[in-house]
């Protein structure tokens, strides 16, 4: 029944995609990435989306000691934080990210503080969302290759 | 580094610096890089990549560098990679502000791309490297001695003389005149070497005009380069600008007045209107010939302004020497109309030195005819003349001082572009064209082929071919009324073979056959290498399709993918693309022949018939119009 297995997983891990697209959270872009995993480098996308949490995780850390300070001030420096966060969401396609990003820039350039908070806030909830979806399809898509008898790295 | 060089499919291999800060971005466009079989490296820090640069010069073709990094500008790494390691730098951005881009470009990026960075616009890069290595080699060139730099100049950029006055640089150096001709060269030598990244100066209309006035204020044989530069007083203009300048311009005159001499009892042909003001040359009634209406100002400054900027002087008949001399007198403002008519006469020089054939024929000024829209510009070295009311002007005795033209350029990519202007030509001038059947000299043609292109059938063909392929036609459709048979190529006709057409290639042709053809075709072995088939193939767009032929689809979109290439080649020296042309066209021309071989003609037809319907660049130069004509006389 692996055959059988692999194939529901198949359907599954499309559903969840198709899903996050009609969500708006994933765009084409992701899809590049996946036409650029092949053979020769068969864990591309996790890879690349690994270095991506890791880096955003650093990002949002920043971002959010910048705007605890007491006296913050320093509105340039987040948007030079926030110009990072946006290119490397908009390289892996993760376009909610990316369009909060915006948004918290135009904040920024405002020098408004609460406004920064705001969407400080709703970029670490979108964030969060999109790393929890993405870890779900990598769990589909690790479970499909080991039923379809494919050795798979381990997520963390 | 050489570009062209390298390995055997540029641009696999390109060695790409990538760097950026972010990580995410890195890895992607790594990614991308070997999927485009680039030899990456990447950096996430400015600092370290110009560390790299500098270390492994020439280790590089191209840079890829993203605009906020935090350790040091992008724009900075841009300035310091073009001053000192002289590499294409592309910048990568978020932001896709106009400014950003304008800053970009201001710094001196070769291109900017938006982030996301797509695998496709990475795969494009590779042409700013081409492009900027063969920029550098034009200027080079450009700055060399006199007459290499000017053989090459005229080769490939925008000269406003004709290659003939090459020839002619060739012919005057006589012994004594070497070393006034030396003298200018080493000048030009010693100081081009260390301004050879200097920008050629483009003698515009109002520039030559204005050096023209100055040489005639100061009389042609005191005018020095120093007293003309002064007088122009024109800022960027240098005097070695000016001394190269002056010597095509005496060189101009030289054989000017050789042809003048020739062509007195010519001028005094044509009907009382014409009046040399020269005196040993002839003489041209400029305002009569106005007067007389047939050709408007507009024409004659468009003309002036097209035979400055380009060289095509040769091409134009007695008559439109006139109307440029009216023009560029009418630009001095008429006191230095000498001069200007000195100007003007290198026209009629070149005209005939180049034909070698020069005879008096009788043209008739024709109404302008529209038609050249789809003319192809062009940069070459005969210098046809550009599209323009005014060339229609010239008539079918132009034609055949081209076709002479033509013989004598060995030069595939040149007969293949003037045949087809002049195949351009042929077809608008109708009946009205007074055709000298001496003036057309072929050497490896038969009379007979020559009676028929002179014939008025022929004249009014639209095909706009080579000239061989309608000497072609008229054999052929002499020799048999079945069409098809035109495909049996005359054996003797040698010529035909030099003669290109830019189509499809096989290959693709071949699998896109799906009528069983597939086997014949890609069995093909035949080695002749003419594109005759076409011209016989062409009346059959006539016929719609009449087999109801599906591939022919496919075909199209062959056709429309190679010259896609064609089209793709603009962004790289004509060069490039003529080369796919012509590679292109002798695989065509080889499905074509297998036909005759195989004998199932049938089959093969519909996969030409639709290529005339493909409305690509190409065959848009050949106006498919009554080609049945031909075949049915």
């Amino acid at each position: 029944m692996l055959g059988l297995g692999a194939d529901l997983l198949w359907a599954d891990m499309n559903r969840l995609l198709a899903f996050l697209f009609h969500q708006g959270v994933l765009d084409e872009q992701f899809l590049q990435l996946q036409q650029l995993q092949d053979e020769t480098s068969p864990n591309f996308v996790s890879e690349v989306v690994n270095i991506y949490f890791h880096e955003s995780e650093k990002l949002l850390r920043n971002l959010r000691a910048l705007l605890m300070e007491k006296e913050f001030s320093d509105y340039k420096k987040m948007g030079i934080h926030l110009n990072q966060f946006m290119g490397s969401s908009s390289s892996i396609g993760a376009k909610r990210v990316r369009n909060v990003c915006v948004a918290f820039r135009a904040a920024t350039e405002q020098n408004n503080r609460a406004g920064c908070l705001r969407a400080l806030e709703m970029l670490e909830h979108e964030y969060c969302y999109l790393k929890n979806k993405l870890h779900e399809l990598f769990q589909i898509e690790q479970q499909r290759a080991l039923a379809a008898g494919v050795r798979y790295p381990v997520q963390n | 580094m050489a570009p062209c060089a390298a390995a055997a499919e540029f641009p696999v291999g390109l060695r790409v610096l990538v760097v950026d800060d972010d990580a995410t971005t890195l890895k992607i466009i790594e990614q991308m890089s070997i999927r485009c079989r680039y030899r990456v490296t990447t950096c996430t820090e400015a600092t370290v990549a110009l560390n790299l640069l500098r270390e492994r010069k020439g280790c590089f073709d191209v840079v890829l560098s993203d605009v906020h990094m935090p350790d040091m500008d992008g724009y900075k790494l841009l300035e310091h990679v073009g001053l000192e390691m002289d590499l294409p730098v592309i910048m990568m951005s978020g932001d896709s502000t106009t400014s950003a881009v304008m800053k970009g470009i201001r710094h001196g990026a070769c291109d900017y791309l938006i982030k996301p960075v797509r695998e496709e616009e990475l795969r494009n890069i590779w042409q700013h490297v081409v492009r900027k290595f063969w920029n550098d080699n034009k200027e080079l060139d450009n700055s060399g001695s006199m007459e290499d730099s000017d053989r090459n100049k005229w080769g490939n950029d925008d000269a406003e003389y004709t290659s003939s006055v090459a020839d002619a640089a060739e012919v005057v150096k006589a012994p004594k005149k070497r070393s006034s001709l030396k003298e200018e060269d080493i000048e030009l030598e010693s100081d081009d070497p260390a301004t050879s990244k200097k920008p050629r100066v483009v003698w515009s209309v109002e520039l030559h005009q204005q050096f023209v006035s100055a040489v005639n204020q100061l009389g042609l044989d005191k005018a020095v380069p120093k007293r003309i530069l002064e007088l122009m007083n024109v800022p960027g203009l240098t005097r070695e600008n000016v001394a190269s300048h002056l010597q095509k311009f005496r060189l101009y005159l030289k054989r000017l007045s050789g042809v003048a001499q020739q062509q007195n009892g010519m001028l005094n042909a044509i009907p009382g209107t014409i009046e040399s003001k020269l005196g040993a040359t002839g003489r041209f009634d400029i305002q009569a010939l106005a007067a007389a209406g047939h050709v408007p100002p507009e024409t004659l400054a468009a003309l002036h302004a097209e035979l400055l900027g380009h060289p095509a002087t040769h091409m134009m008949s007695t008559v439109d020497q006139t109307t440029l001399l009216q023009a560029s007198i009418q630009g001095l403002k008429h006191s230095h109309a000498e001069h200007a008519v000195a100007y003007g006469q290198p026209l009629v020089k070149c005209h005939s030195n180049i034909g070698k054939n020069f005879s008096p024929s009788i043209l008739t000024v024709n109404d302008t005819s529209s038609g050249y829209g789809t003319w192809p510009s062009s940069n070459n070295t005969i210098g046809l003349v550009r599209p323009n009311s005014s060339v229609e002007r010239v008539g079918i005795q132009n034609n055949n001082m081209l076709m002479d033209i033509l013989e004598h350029q060995q030069s595939q990519q040149h007969q293949q572009k003037q045949q087809l202007q002049q195949q351009s030509l042929i077809h608008d001038q109708s009946c009205s064209i007074n055709v000298q059947p001496s003036c057309m000299v072929v050497p490896s043609q038969s009379s007979d082929t020559f009676q028929a292109v002179n014939s008025p059938a022929s004249v009014n063909q639209d095909f706009s071919f080579a000239r061989n392929a309608i000497i072609d036609y008229s054999l052929l459709s002499q020799k048999s009324k079945n069409s098809f048979s035109a495909s049996q190529f005359p054996g003797g006709d040698t010529k035909a073979r030099g003669v290109l057409y830019g189509y499809s290639t096989p290959s693709t042709c071949s699998t896109s056959s799906s009528n069983g053809n597939r086997q014949q075709l890609q069995n093909s072995t035949l080695t002749f290498g003419a594109a005759r088939p076409l011209p016989s193939l062409l009346p059959m767009s006539d016929r719609k399709d009449p087999y109801g032929f599906k591939s022919g689809d496919l075909l199209d979109q062959v056709c429309f993918r190679n010259l896609g290439f064609v089209g793709k080649g603009t962004c790289i020296p004509s060069r490039f693309v003529e080369n796919e042309i012509e590679s292109s066209v002798s695989d065509f021309s080889q499905m074509k022949v297998n036909v005759d071989s195989s004998g199932n003609t049938r089959n093969q037809e519909p996969n030409f018939i639709n290529i005339p319907k493909v409305s690509h660049p190409i065959i848009e130069r050949y106006p498919s119009r009554d080609h049945s004509r031909v075949f049915t006389e």
